[in-house]
């Protein structure tokens, strides 16, 4: 009897310290199965609109760049001016993946899993997964750096609010740029502007880059026919940068090919 | 008209982005890309796979020789979604097919279109309707 009561103060107490701890993330939107039927449908699979801009669409802004990163920056823009597609080459050529934002970005769908608590992000290109935590948890203050970072999200409505830290240094966040600071933020808006449209503004904050933040947005046209395919980059990637990371192209036929 | 607007589609597709190409996931740089070239041969092998379909294409040369050509193509994620299939092209079709060559002169290229003897065509970058 003694051993029980002690187990049902300990379970008494503990469950008291979570409470003081931290918010109940079943409370949270999305935080159960019954909250999730109340968010907005984003079953499906979603196509980047890239290249349909709309009628009355403003030309995308140039980001405002600290003085390192604009020289480079500037120096892709003129490299592309001369030559076109003579551009901006990066491991990607050689089958890694892209980091965040530019993995969302990629011409190839993507789609959208509500669980309770989390969103998890499926992108066809280069088969990336991306969790993000929307049970109320913080970012965590020390987090490992990868190529998607550690992502948490909040509904604000029928808007998906999404931050973004802890992504490799060595990936890019801006066409013709290699490289950003340790401490780049993102942070990603996501609603539907249309029952079959998807709105995603992307700010990029990073003090050593960026003297203020740069946003920009993607669209999402939605396909209810389409499945996510496979993606294995290096299932026949004959596209891997030369010795001086140059594009290049191998016509090199093995035998049985 | 067509090749402009595939042009027009490629800088749509350019502008604005990441690192996007038309092969998703490296540059153009290595084909005269806009510098169309027709060539016809027989398919030796289409193969369907990721990031990039392949054609190994048997084409005759002057003195009669035949040539193999391997063409780079748009990925499955692409053309699957544009009205191809892995069964699209066969070993043994004659066909024409119209490239970007390789700037180096070696016999390759990107595959734009292709047109089968009852004048079908295949578009690998069809305009986008939407």
């Amino acid at each position: 009897m003694k051993i029980i009561t002690t187990v049902f103060c300990m379970a008494m107490l503990a469950g008291a310290a979570v409470a003081a701890d931290k918010p109940n993330p079943n409370a949270r939107p999305g935080g159960t199965w019954a909250s999730i039927a109340k968010l907005p449908d984003w079953s499906g699979v979603w196509d980047p609109a890239l290249g349909r801009p709309r009628p009355g669409d403003a030309p995308p802004a140039p980001p405002k760049l600290t003085p390192a990163y604009a020289a480079q920056y500037a120096a892709f823009q003129e490299k592309n001016r001369k030559t076109p597609g003579l551009n901006f080459v990066t491991e990607v050529a050689n089958c890694v993946p892209a980091g965040l934002p530019g993995s969302m970005l990629q011409p190839y769908p993507i789609e959208f899993l509500f669980t309770p608590g989390r969103v998890t992000v499926i992108i066809e290109t280069y088969s990336v997964v991306r969790r993000i935590y929307t049970d109320g948890r913080p970012l965590p203050a020390d987090p490992d750096p990868s190529y998607q970072g550690s992502s948490i999200g909040r509904w604000e409505g029928d808007t998906l609010v999404v931050e973004t830290t802890g992504i490799l240094p060595k990936t890019s966040v801006l066409g013709g740029v290699l490289g950003h600071g340790e401490q780049l933020r993102i942070t990603e808006r996501m609603r539907l502007i249309e029952p079959d449209l998807l709105e995603i503004k992307t700010t990029r904050e990073d003090p050593t880059m960026f003297i203020e933040p740069y946003t920009t947005t993607a669209r999402y046209q939605r396909h209810r026919d389409w499945e996510i395919m496979e993606y294995v980059c290096a299932q026949n990637n004959r596209d891997q940068l030369d010795e001086h990371g140059n594009a290049s192209i191998d016509l090199e036929r093995k035998p049985g090919e | 008209m067509k090749s402009r607007n595939v042009a027009s589609l490629l800088v749509g597709l350019l502008a604005g982005t990441a690192c996007l190409t038309a092969g998703a996931h490296h540059s153009t740089a290595m084909f005269e890309w806009g510098k169309e070239v027709t060539i016809e041969g027989t398919i030796d092998k289409f193969e369907w796979t990721q990031p990039h379909t392949w054609i190994w294409f048997n084409v005759p040369g002057k003195d009669g020789k035949v040539e193999q050509w391997g063409l780079e193509g748009m990925s499955p994620s692409w053309l699957g979604r544009h009205g191809w299939d892995r069964r699209s092209l066969k070993t043994g079709d004659k066909v024409k097919i119209m490239i970007y060559p390789l700037r180096d002169g070696r016999n390759g290229g990107f595959a734009v279109r292709v047109t089968f003897p009852d004048g079908k065509t295949l578009d690998e970058l069809p305009q986008r309707t939407q």
